[in-house]
């Protein structure tokens, strides 16, 4: 960032600023089978700049604001345009006023430079070692790796930075027999490459993938208890997480209150839902939010008692909260029961659907199913086709979450979720 | 009124051509592609409010392309001096060169692929429009916004909130090669109205938009949508589950394009082929509908957001005519696909922004339309839905399975709407199938354009589709 960007934000009129400087190194690389499709590096720098202005219309207090990128090789006097115009236009935006995130905490050491060919090299090499066969192998990867520095400055004092790993891998797998094919997608994002985390899981996917090709049509089961053993589950738990933000709260898309219970007690284990400042090889460990607060571990619900709502600054003022920030890292306590005991008696679980969503304003769930094993006794049916519906409204009262957990980037859930009375329409005729 | 060309990339094209001539002295292939978009977005509700210059597709930087050997590799960078083209050279061959020796290291094999043509073209195609983002009064955008946020809440008895949002982009693209310098200039805009209404505790968002190859003067259409909102979202407090099963139903126009997007849209895109992911690969020539059903997907033959001059490979726009009465033809394709298959590339070869990679994707995708109306084909219904409103959909090309969550059904009986209204709904079933039911078609011609799609899911870039009322059996749940 040149050095007039400050002292312009500094001259400008505004009562408040906010610039964010993020430089983006990458590493890509796009594979077709076993041979490369291309390479690509990124060496980029993001300038994100918000100015704040006071003013008062009809006796009401109003703190605007507006944002934008100024580009990296922008001259000072297009600088100073561009932030002249910001001033102005924060002068139409009547939110009501609240104050800007003051410096707190230590800022700390930024972090280490990421090595960047140490990290990519870990993940050609753990997908070289995936062990394939002629009935399931790996049809096409694409392999992102990025540094990531990220420097915030403020007007109240802040001037935090901080250096981190973010990492993705898609992966398609292919199972074939007799002449017919399936495909499986995956995508998987963490800090830096957990290779022996990531064979096992692709392996994993290529064991499933053979499955399929045995699985027929899913039967109309009505009501059925459904078990989630995937990253789909982390829908389950983002539709409680989202309901604490302080931005649904205030705008009235969730009537959670702290203090209640956010489900009734009806049998299933209370959930437990924790913020947390570090989660080993999250790509979401950047100690400060993107309004540099800081970020640290808090309790937002409790033994299915709501507990704190969390969020951005404006939205979180408005709530009465002082020193609130935006999470990256959450994590769910695991319930009562083993995996095991959950995966008892009659049920369908899940693992792969074509888009698995949760609605966090009224709870609807819904997805098509493209692989599932139903459980009856001893009985186990691979089924493919046909959706599920239902809500979390009546979900939560009675889902079950297993002891044990399993982390997916930047959540840590229960391994096994088990929803009961999940309406499933069939895929037979 | 023309959209005037980035002065910017006016500005820095010597120096990109100097870049590419540097590179050219290395590698058998280099291109440039250069984008400066700006815009704004504004963002209106009764609780909060937002203004921001960053829309999905604002951006400024470049990307080379290069190959050697067969390999394509690609640097992204944003921090060019147009005097000094000989630093970036160096710093992409630098970073490439770190790359190449990883690979080497990794025992990596290249999937070798020929040197893409460069016929000359030279084109500066700056496309009409109404007026510019860059000019417009936000001043005035804004309070009318609040006036129809107002409205919105005013309209419903349980609305407690009305978001109105518009968001307006002048997008310019330069693409260089040693034969070709072509420059592009258009704006596009789109706008929404949702209106979120409550009650015993559930809580239900109405929602509609508007979009187009046009400037800010679109977000006039906004004014008519604040009661219509608001009476969708009073509808669907009210709404039934649905019974799962088999039905006639009636899709509007904005549940065709999904179904056209979905469908066949992902299923043909030919990156797909290259990687044996796409079943569209054995069917071409093959039935996979009725002999109502013709498709076209390009960014010509329509003006809508995802209209263009050229991709973004300097490939020019195409009108590809993918299905016909019922037959699949042919699907679209990126330029290096096309090479790698030895088809022509069709102008569908785009990036979600100058870091990211080109995919075949993509541009606007339209069912033709027929000779009904909508009250004869409801006649026609005996227990069935005319749905309405698309929240999501996913595609599934290697298998033709398709899953779109739509908004609501209104029931028909013997032909006639019985005012019994069913939410949310998961319309699922084997693409083949339900194009082949396609029986009816109406006389309507309307493209949805308000939304991004993504690639698996990531590679968010615009698009749109649409289409008629369409009359289909459908599986919903």
């Amino acid at each position: 960032m040149e050095d007039f960007v400050l002292e312009l934000l500094k001259d400008s009129g505004a009562d408040g600023w906010m610039v964010t400087d993020e430089l983006r190194r990458g590493w890509e690389f796009y594979f077709i089978r076993r041979a490369l499709d291309q390479n690509r590096v990124r060496e980029v720098e993001h300038l994100g700049l918000t100015v704040y202005k006071k003013f008062s219309e009809d006796g009401k207090d109003f703190l605007g604001s507006a944002s934008a990128q100024l580009p990296p090789t922008a001259s000072r006097a297009e600088a100073q345009e561009l932030i002249g115009a910001l001033v102005e236009e924060a002068k139409l935006i009547r939110n009501p006023v609240y104050s800007l995130n003051p410096p707190r905490g230590d800022a700390g050491a930024a972090g280490e430079e990421i090595d960047l060919p140490a990290v990519a090299g870990d993940f050609l090499r753990a997908m070289q070692s995936v062990e394939e066969s002629a009935e399931a192998d790996v049809n096409s990867y694409e392999i992102f790796t990025d540094s990531v520095t990220r420097r915030i400055v403020s007007s109240t004092g802040i001037d935090r930075t901080a250096v981190f790993p973010a990492s993705m891998i898609e992966v398609v797998v292919n199972a074939r027999r007799e002449g017919h094919e399936i495909e499986l997608y995956r995508m998987y994002r963490s800090g830096s490459c957990d290779a022996a985390g990531l064979k096992a899981e692709v392996e994993s996917t290529l064991r499933i993938g053979r499955d399929k090709l045995r699985a027929v049509k899913t039967p109309a089961l009505g009501k059925c208890d459904v078990v989630f053993s995937t990253a789909d589950a982390i829908q389950i738990y983002d539709y409680f997480i989202d309901r604490m933000d302080a931005g649904m709260v205030f705008q009235g898309i969730s009537d959670w209150k702290c203090g209640e219970r956010v489900a009734p007690d009806e049998g299933g284990d209370a959930v437990t839902v924790r913020a947390l400042r570090t989660l080993e090889n999250s790509s979401y460990n950047c100690p400060f939010d993107g309004e540099g607060a800081p970020r640290r571990d808090l309790t937002i619900i409790e033994d299915g008692v709501a507990k704190s709502y969390y969020g951005r600054r404006m939205f979180a003022q408005y709530l009465g909260l002082e020193d609130s920030f935006d999470p990256g890292n959450f994590a769910v306590d695991g319930g009562s029961e083993s995996a095991a005991a959950l995966r008892t008696g009659r049920y369908l679980e899940i693992v792969e659907f074509s888009d698995f969503q949760v609605e966090a304003s009224d709870g609807e769930i819904a997805g098509e199913i493209r692989l599932g094993y139903l459980h009856d006794g001893d009985t186990v049916t691979v089924v493919e086709g046909g959706s599920v519906s239902g809500t979390m409204r009546e979900f939560a009262a009675t889902m079950r979450l297993s002891k044990e957990r399993r982390q997916y980037n930047n959540y840590l859930i229960p391994a096994v979720t088990r929803l009961r009375g999940v309406t499933v329409t069939g895929a037979e005729d | 009124m023309k959209a005037v060309f980035s002065p910017y990339l006016d500005a820095i094209a010597p120096g990109l051509k100097q870049l590419a001539a540097l590179l050219g002295e290395k590698y058998d292939y280099v291109s440039v592609l250069s984008t400066d978009s700006v815009g704004f977005a504004v963002s209106i509700s009764q609780r909060a409010k937002a203004v921001n210059h960053s829309t999905m597709t604002t951006e400024r930087g470049s990307v080379v392309r290069v190959c050697r050997g067969g390999l394509y590799s690609e640097y992204a960078f944003n921090r060019f001096d147009p005097a000094h083209p000989e630093r970036t050279a160096a710093e992409a061959e630098r970073a490439l060169e770190e790359q190449f020796a990883l690979l080497r290291a990794t025992d990596s094999a290249v999937y070798e692929t020929p040197v893409l043509p460069d016929e000359p073209c030279v084109l500066r195609e700056e496309m009409e429009t109404g007026s510019m983002p860059e000019d417009c009064d936000l001043g005035a955008l804004v309070e009318r916004f609040t006036e129809i946020s107002a409205r919105g809440v005013a309209a419903g008895e349980h609305a407690i909130d009305c978001h109105v949002r518009g968001q307006s982009t002048h997008v310019c693209k330069l693409f260089l090669t040693a034969g070709r310098d072509m420059r592009q200039s258009y704006v596009y805009s789109e706008g929404m109205v949702a209106v979120i209404a409550s009650k015993d505790g559930a809580v239900k968002f109405g929602f509609d938009s508007v979009s187009g190859r046009e400037g800010p003067e679109l977000f006039g259409k906004l004014d008519e949508l604040a009661e219509k909102v608001a009476g969708i979202a009073e509808e669907l407090l009210v709404a039934e589950r649905i019974e799962p099963g088999e039905y006639e139903v009636i899709v509007s126009p904005e549940i065709s394009g999904l179904i056209a997007h979905e469908a066949f849209g992902h299923g043909v895109e030919m990156d797909m082929f290259v990687k044996n992911r796409a079943l569209g690969a054995q069917y071409i020539g093959k039935r996979v509908g009725s002999d109502l059903v013709t498709m076209h997907e390009g960014a010509k033959p329509e003006i809508e957001v995802a209209s263009y001059a050229f991709d973004d490979e300097g490939t020019l726009a195409h009108d590809t005519v993918e299905i016909r009465n019922g037959i699949l033809k042919t699907g679209v394709c990126d330029a290096l696909s096309a090479l790698r298959l030895g088809v022509e590339p069709t102008g569908n070869g785009k990036r979600e922004n100058f870091e990211h990679k080109v995919y075949t994707r993509m541009t606007n995708t339209v069912f033709e339309s027929g000779e009904s109306t909508l009250e004869e084909m409801i006649a026609t219904v005996k227990h069935g839905y005319l749905l309405r409103g698309m929240q999501s959909g996913m595609e599934d090309p290697k298998h033709w399975g398709i899953q779109c969550i739509l908004d609501r059904g209104y029931e028909i009986r013997d032909g006639k709407l019985t005012g019994r209204i069913v939410s949310p709904i998961v319309m699922t079933g084997y693409v083949p199938e339900l194009l082949g039911s396609i029986s009816m078609l109406s006389r309507d011609h309307e493209l949805f354009g308000s939304g991004f799609c993504g690639k698996g899911h990531k590679e968010w870039v615009k698009v749109s589709d649409g289409g008629p009322y369409m009359k289909a059996k459908a599986r919903l749940g």
